[in-house]
């Protein structure tokens, strides 16, 4: 099986992130299957910033610990990583080097040579890196041209360039062939997202900057997919949302733990007003401002009580990035039948990553809107068996209300209505959970006695080294309405975070002890240390 | 254009004549749609009473609600009813955005100077000294001045009228949801349970609309002046958005 991880790393503002996923688009387009990680600093310029790009025979969902090559552009940088690196280095040729197997190419030279920012260097390395593994450089050209268009002369300069002094000074090391030719779809978690809401109807997107869920907004923007706005503030978005979506049109916001506080005052009137609506939430480390563009796994228990009050609301976790497209379009769609709060429980890891993928299958589930004019006011909130009563938007004389309310949306604080009204809201939660348990609330991959359960990103990671030691994998899915399957043997939790808060839940439902694997340092689970976890057990 | 729900504001309330000149505003629209939101407070009950489709929301969130619904259904008049507390003090931020925005919004503000539904408190409108349940000897903070705020933050219709005279309010009201762009009417309302000032009825001065800025900043400086302090035509934001999404 070919399985070969490649790290690239430099400083911010070297296009050491653009450099990974050319480098995947580039052997999705040889017919590989592709993980990137991206691992950066809250900076612009310096720092630490590193691409790992995995291709595999397979379909993976993580990256590997240990490098098979290394792409280095900045002498400082080499120190984070070289314990990782098993394999061949290239580094530009302006600092020098201990590391035995390495290639040094003058790529700031080249840069300089054609009037040039250092920026380019990135595209000189990755020729060199053509001539190295045995890549066909006509490959790399292509991705070029489809990613940056007319602009692509200069890469495609530079990348032969350095190709050709590899191939004038180096050995070939390896042949990586050309499997197939493909079109190289390779999306990153926040585009999974964004195409999924899209496929189910969304129209309007509001969000407020915030690591790591601003890429949706920028995807959503650029594309024109959806009128995207940036309003003031966290709340102004949730709000705009609450508008959009009282107007009849299917809205979304998104965000992360800071901007998710602010909002949910506003998820809280979202529910009393029965507004279908979704919220991506995409977890970074905290508390606080914590690690900006780090992963964790911290803010489950605030999604699954996002707000005050008791009131349904639906939170589903994606596993994988195609898992990122299926679940937003299916929580927009849930939104939208079940009239209540949706939240899709993510992290940066899955955001900011990104695999090869065809994403297809999610589709508008339509709901009945009555819209028409007529003298009286609409029974917005009547009292149904299902707790689900009929939708209706403006011109017609609806009316919604944070306030406790009579069928009508009327204020009031008669105990019977406002007994009624509750039990009408809260019976929904009874449908929603009929409804879950039809749309794979978890995944269950039998491989042995004993199980690792785990949430989120994660489960790439956990997957891999679960079938090589032959445990069984529970990847929850849908984490309220939780529904779980018998669990037998030994159970071990993965995930990122200090106390094990999946464990816990688990804990309280079954009364089953739930082992933890657990960190809190930003980074995400590879393989490789999921198994030697479980190794030391 | 009345609902069946039981109107609890107190016998003399100022609100009763807003109420009464948005009626007429309306009628004088014709068969116009009209959507509105409230936020929260005393004010905020006028949307259980109107017979049109309504949002009680909460807390300062009026004008990115409505700003949210005018993106999504651009065919409906907008308006948001809003109190001092409401808008001057939590959610100050939104109105000044909308305002710059210009946003195709009316905002009518409430200024009865004081929290009423929570008995009293004093709010940003509040003269520096005045007495309050939380402030017994007296408010230590200087006010905001609501016309002038909007003036600064670009509102292209900025105008104030008093609750008591129905017929001037109801005019006010009718040109501000006529105006494309954001509007803004600072209403002076009298509440009987903790700021009673229906003594200003006399002394209120009618002035014309200002042709710039500079001018109406001056004009609205007088707390006892009302009228159309200034207008003008510019790009919505709806439209904006519209002609970049243009798709
Ligand atoms: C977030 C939040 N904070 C505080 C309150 C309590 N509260 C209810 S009404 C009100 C004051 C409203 O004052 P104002 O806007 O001036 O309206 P009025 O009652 O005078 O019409 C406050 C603070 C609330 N409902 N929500
Ligand atoms: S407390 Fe004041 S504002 Fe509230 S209803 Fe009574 S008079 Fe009106």
């Amino acid at each position: 099986m070919f399985d070969f991880n490649v790290c690239i790393a430099g400083a911010a503002g070297d296009g050491v992130k653009e450099a990974g996923e050319v480098l995947a688009k580039l052997f999705s387009r040889m017919g590989y299957n592709v993980f990137v990680y991206q691992e950066y600093e809250s900076l612009i310029r310096g720092g630490h910033n590193a691409s790992v790009v995995r291709i595999s025979d397979r379909k993976v969902h993580a990256h590997r610990f240990y490098y098979d090559a290394m792409i280095c552009l900045e002498d400082y940088v080499l120190k984070n990583h070289i314990e990782r690196l098993k394999g061949f280095l290239i580094h530009d040729a302006k600092f020098e080097c201990e590391y035995s197997n390495s290639f040094p190419v003058p790529l700031s030279e080249f840069v300089k040579e054609e009037n040039l920012s250092f920026l380019y260097r990135n595209a000189a390395a990755l020729g060199s890196f053509c001539h190295l593994s045995g890549v066909e450089l006509k490959f790399l050209n292509e991705v070029f041209q489809s990613e940056y268009g007319e602009k692509s002369g200069v890469d495609v300069e530079l990348a032969k360039i350095a190709f050709d002094y590899a191939e004038r000074n180096f050995d070939r090391l390896m042949e990586i062939p050309a499997k197939k030719s493909q079109d190289g779809n390779v999306f990153s978690g926040s585009e999974a997202i964004a195409l999924g809401m899209v496929d189910a109807g969304l129209e309007y997107y509001f969000a407020y900057p915030m690591t790591p869920a601003s890429p949706v907004l920028h995807f959503l923007a650029k594309k024109k997919l959806a009128y995207a706005i940036q309003p003031e503030s966290e709340i102004a978005a949730i709000m705009m949302a609450i508008g959009s979506a009282y107007a009849g049109k299917r809205s979304a916001t998104g965000t992360s733990g800071g901007g998710f506080a602010l909002m949910s005052e506003s998820i809280s009137l979202a529910a009393m007003a029965e507004i279908p609506l979704l919220i991506i939430l995409a977890q970074r480390s905290a508390p606080s401002t914590g690690m900006a563009t780090f992963t964790a796994q911290e803010d489950l228990y605030f999604s699954l009580s996002p707000a005050h009050g008791e009131f349904p609301v639906i939170v589903a976790s994606p596993l994988t990035l195609k898992d990122s497209y299926i679940l937003a379009g299916t929580l927009l769609n849930l939104a939208w039948k079940f009239q209540t709060p949706t939240i899709l429980l993510t992290e940066k890891h899955m955001t900011e990553s990104y695999e090869n993928e065809d994403l297809d299958g999610v589709e508008v589930e339509e709901v009945d809107i009555f819209s028409s004019v007529t003298d009286d006011v609409f029974p917005r909130y009547e009292i149904t068996e299902s707790g689900i009563s009929r939708f209706a938007v403006p011109p017609a004389i609806v009316k919604c209300n944070s306030n406790e309310h009579d069928e009508f949306g009327i204020t009031t604080d008669d105990a019977k209505m406002a007994t009624e009204m509750y039990a009408k809201r809260m019976r929904k939660e009874e449908e929603i959970l009929k409804e879950v348990k039809k749309l794979e609330p978890y995944w269950l991959i039998k491989n042995g006695q004993d199980t690792i359960v785990t949430w989120g990103s994660n489960f790439g990671a956990v997957l891999e080294a679960a079938e090589e030691l032959g445990y069984s994998v529970l990847g929850i899915r849908f984490l309220r309405p939780l529904i779980l399957p018998k669990l037998g043997g030994n159970v071990i939790c993965v995930e990122c975070n200090y106390r094990g808060l999946l464990a816990g839940l688990i804990e309280r439902e079954t009364g089953i002890d739930v082992a933890r694997v657990l960190r809190w340092d930003g980074r995400p689970f590879t393989p490789e240390e999921v198994k030697e976890e479980l190794a030391r057990r | 254009m009345k609902t069946s729900a039981k109107i609890t504001w107190c016998p003399g309330c100022g609100n009763f004549g807003i109420m009464r000149a948005f009626e007429k505003a309306v009628k004088m629209i014709g068969n116009a749609r009209v959507v509105v939101s409230s936020g929260i407070g005393c004010h905020g009950k006028i949307a259980d009473y109107l017979k049109v489709p309504s949002f009680h929301v909460i807390h300062g969130r009026v004008p990115p609600f409505l700003t949210g619904f005018k993106l999504a259904n651009p065919e409906m008049i907008s308006v948001g009813f809003v109190g001092d507390g409401d808008a001057m003090n939590e959610g100050i931020e939104h109105l000044i955005h909308a305002a710059r925005r210009n946003t195709d919004i009316s905002i009518f503000l409430h200024n009865n100077g004081v929290f009423g539904l929570t008995t009293g408190q004093v709010t940003a409108t509040s003269p520096k000294g005045q007495k309050g349940r939380s402030t017994p000897y007296g408010n230590p903070e200087n006010p905001i001045e609501p016309c002038s705020l909007m003036l600064m933050s670009g509102a292209t219709f900025v105008a104030r009228a008093f609750a008591g005279d129905i017929q001037k309010l109801a005019q006010i009201m009718y040109d501000a949801m006529k105006h494309r762009g954001f509007s803004f009417v600072e209403i002076l309302q009298p509440c009987v349970s903790f700021n009673n000032f229906w003594g200003i009825r006399d002394e209120i001065k009618w002035v014309e609309r200002a042709d710039s800025v500079q001018t109406a900043l001056k004009l609205c400086s007088d707390k006892k002046v009302c009228g159309v302090f200034y207008q003008k035509e510019d790009e919505t934001f709806e439209e904006a958005i519209y002609r970049i999404y243009r798709r």
